[in-house]
């Protein structure tokens, strides 16, 4: 037993996939540097037990960590009728691409779409800016 | 009254019925869908013509982009997934004159279909072909009711076709295979199977097997009945379809287990695949680039052969940086690679050209501001399918073609 | 969208019949339908005693007084353009078989959906399937929406 289960916030594991999203690419298209934009691309969308386990409420921000990078960005409930604990979605953009290993095996393909990380509710103020 | 149609560009299935019209002094869009419409409209952002962020002439903005590429040793040219045929052809030139490498995104996206098609490896077939004859409809790892929102209802799934008249309750099956449950596959209802992510190649393989009528089993819990009844209903297809994403390109090694189902299913009916190209014109840099070298994409032409593999990708040249400067055009890698590689273009001189402001060109040496082809100018572009699509000019533009940005640069060196 | 029971219990419950209905349960069954509209009950309007109940229903009904004629609404901030409504709705298909009909662009001004700067907008909702002395429970817009777009209230 760690001391995780008495932290209000426990760091924890995820696999993040990523997927298009209509309203995101709209955003996209009007203007890069929105907050329309920002605020339908710097988000993960989790399982609501992992909401739960992580002591996420609705909005908050979470730091993201791999060897590859680290983020924070606005933590969702998901909308998907299953649950799926232990994976998380976000919009491809640069938040999760700043998550996207470099080693690819020389294969010149990234592993866009399965990205394995830790997540922690988050102390700073605001999500990570690209400007 | 003859009706006028343009051509949306807003994605590669370049939907051919867009109406434009003035109402109280504002511009209607009709029939394209909100990605297209979003496109279409003006950016909020246009690019500013500059060198070193400061503003400039198109003319010295030009001279000093030629200046970038002219100094470089091996420079890269990478982009024109948005951009005509006829301004991929003259980015070529420009990469053959400049001793350049020369990708674009199908390098990490759809290439590898794109390239099994045009080598005769995969059948493929034509929108038109799936709206008149398709009966069996398959969402691979894809969410085309986010990316190419039009497709289920011009092309794949809704429309009556020549041979598809009595509706799509009738006459079609949509299938969704998928490791989450998208838009698309809440529209295929029962007929979505959710698969763990990678297991892909695994799910196809068990379909082969079914096929060839041998018990399929999986690892992950999907009963071998549910796959055999899937592997049943593929072969009772008159002319089926998989629509290929890229959840299913980026789960696979290699194409083998697709190359073999389809390869199967064909010894009992008609099936075809297609990859959901993303760009309005990806797939016409990939024929152009075939057409001069017999690659689609990763080319170098630095040396007397032309080079070509993987080790002049976009990703693999700026990782190692093998590049010492970059024209990107109409694309945006700060936002698309991944973080950690695209910020090697901080280190190199950039060109960008582009309609809009994007992250790359913030830290871009010159910036040129280009037409959207299609909205402020006219050209040609080839559809997701293969098929050649002529684009028209919707709105006056005093803004340079990319074509012709090319061209001038190519002139200066 | 509320059930009659829950308008009914919003309702004064008098039964005082000012709004020509012969009881308040039959009030809220013709608010649900449309047939009537909130403010025809005058109680409610001048009596301050029921001015939280009267918000509270104004709240619950209003989306379906916006709604057109045959109770549809779009809700457009979840609309995607995508169309797949456009193709198939019936009455689309049954006016104009070449355009809207074959997932392209309406050919003429009988359709009842058309996406308009990327959402989709109603006319001639009378000639609906939903309306009229015929009417039928048809949902061909509603379970080709991804998105949930479209609501019959």
């Amino acid at each position: 037993m760690g001391f995780d289960q008495f932290l209000s916030s426990p760091e924890m594991e995820i696999l993040i996939i990523t997927h298009r999203d209509i309203f995101q690419s709209a955003a996209n298209s009007d203007s890069r540097f929105s907050d329309d934009y920002a605020n339908l691309t710097a988000i993960i969308r989790l399982d609501k037990q992992d909401m739960k386990k992580a002591g996420l409420k609705e909005g908050n921000l979470v730091t993201i960590e791999n060897s590859a990078g680290k983020v924070v960005v606005k933590a969702l409930q998901s909308t998907y009728e299953e649950p799926h604990p232990g994976t998380a979605y976000m919009v491809n953009g640069p938040w999760v691409n700043a998550l996207v290993s470099a080693e690819t095996s020389g294969t010149g393909v990234p592993a866009f779409k399965y990205i394995e990380a830790k997540m922690k509710k988050s102390k700073e103020s605001s999500i990570t800016s690209f400007e | 009254m003859e009706r006028e149609y343009h051509v949306c560009t807003g994605c590669a299935l370049l939907c051919d019925d867009i109406e434009l019209r003035e109402e109280e002094n504002k511009t209607i869009i009709d029939s394209a869908c909100r990605k297209g419409v979003a496109w279409i409209k003006n950016c909020q952002h246009p690019l500013e013509c500059t060198v070193d962020a400061k503003d400039a002439t198109s003319q010295d903005a030009i001279e000093k982009a030629a200046e970038i590429l002219k100094s470089a040793k091996n420079p890269l040219i990478f982009g024109m997934g948005n951009s005509s045929l006829k301004a991929q052809e003259k980015a070529i030139e420009l990469a053959k004159k400049s001793n350049a490498c020369i990708d674009d995104t199908s390098s990490f996206c759809q290439g590898p279909f794109v390239e099994a098609i045009l080598n005769d490896k995969i059948k493929s077939c034509t929108l038109d072909e799936v709206r008149d004859k398709a009966d069996v409809i398959v969402y691979w790892g894809c969410d085309p009711s986010n990316s190419h929102p039009r497709h289920l209802s011009k092309y794949s799934y809704f429309p009556r076709g020549r041979m598809r008249q009595r509706g799509w309750e009738e006459d079609r099956t949509a299938i969704a295979i998928d490791v989450r449950k998208s838009d698309t596959a809440i529209i295929c209802e029962d007929n979505f199977y959710r698969i763990p992510p990678k297991a892909d190649a695994e799910f196809a393989r068990a379909l082969t097997e079914a096929l060839s009528g041998k018990v399929p089993k999986v690892t992950f819990g999907m009963k071998p009945k549910e796959i055999l009844e899937l592997a049943n209903v593929l072969k009772k297809a008159e002319f089926g379809v998989i629509f290929a994403g890229l959840g299913l390109v980026y789960s696979m090694h290699d194409l083998s287990p697709m190359e073999d189902l389809l390869e199967a299913l064909n010894k009992k009916t008609d099936f075809h695949l297609m990859p959901m190209v993303g760009q309005y014109n990806m797939r016409g840099f990939n024929h152009t680039l075939f057409d001069q070298t017999g690659y689609i994409n990763r080319v170098s032409f630095d040396g007397e052969d032309i080079g070509h593999g993987p080790q002049y990708s976009v990703v693999e040249v700026l990782k190692e940086k093998r590049v010492d400067a970059a024209l990107i055009i109409g694309s945006d890698p700060l936002s698309s690679l991944p973080g950690s590689i695209a910020a090697n273009l901080k280190e190199i001189p950039t060109i960008v050209i582009d309609p809009c402001k994007t992250f790359t060109s913030q830290i871009a040496n010159v910036t040129i501001p280009s037409a959207v082809t299609g909205v402020e100018c006219k050209g040609e572009a080839i559809r997701m399918d293969g098929v050649k699509v002529e684009l028209t000019q919707m709105r006056k533009s005093d803004k340079m073609a990319d074509a012709d940005i090319i061209e001038k640069i190519m002139e200066a060196i | 969208m509320a059930n009659a029971m829950e308008i009914y219990q919003l309702l004064p419950k008098t039964n005082c019949k000012k709004c020509g209905k012969s009881s308040c349960m039959a009030f809220a069954a013709a608010l649900l339908s449309r047939e009537n509209k909130l403010d025809e009950c005058t109680p409610m309007l001048e009596e301050e005693k029921y001015s939280e109940n009267y918000t509270k229903l104004k709240g619950l009904i209003s989306p379906a007084e916006e709604a057109s004629e045959t109770g549809m609404i779009v809700h457009e901030e979840l609309c995607i353009g995508c169309g797949n409504c456009v193709v198939a709705c019936p009455v689309n298909v049954a006016e104009d078989p070449k355009g809207a009909g074959s997932g392209n662009a309406p050919t003429n001004e009988r359709v009842i959906l058309k996406v308009e700067d990327g959402v989709v907008r109603l006319s001639n909702v009378e000639d609906c399937r939903r309306f009229g002395e015929n009417k039928i429970l048809c949902s061909g817009c509603i379970v080709t929406c991804p998105t949930k777009a479209i609501e019959f209230v």
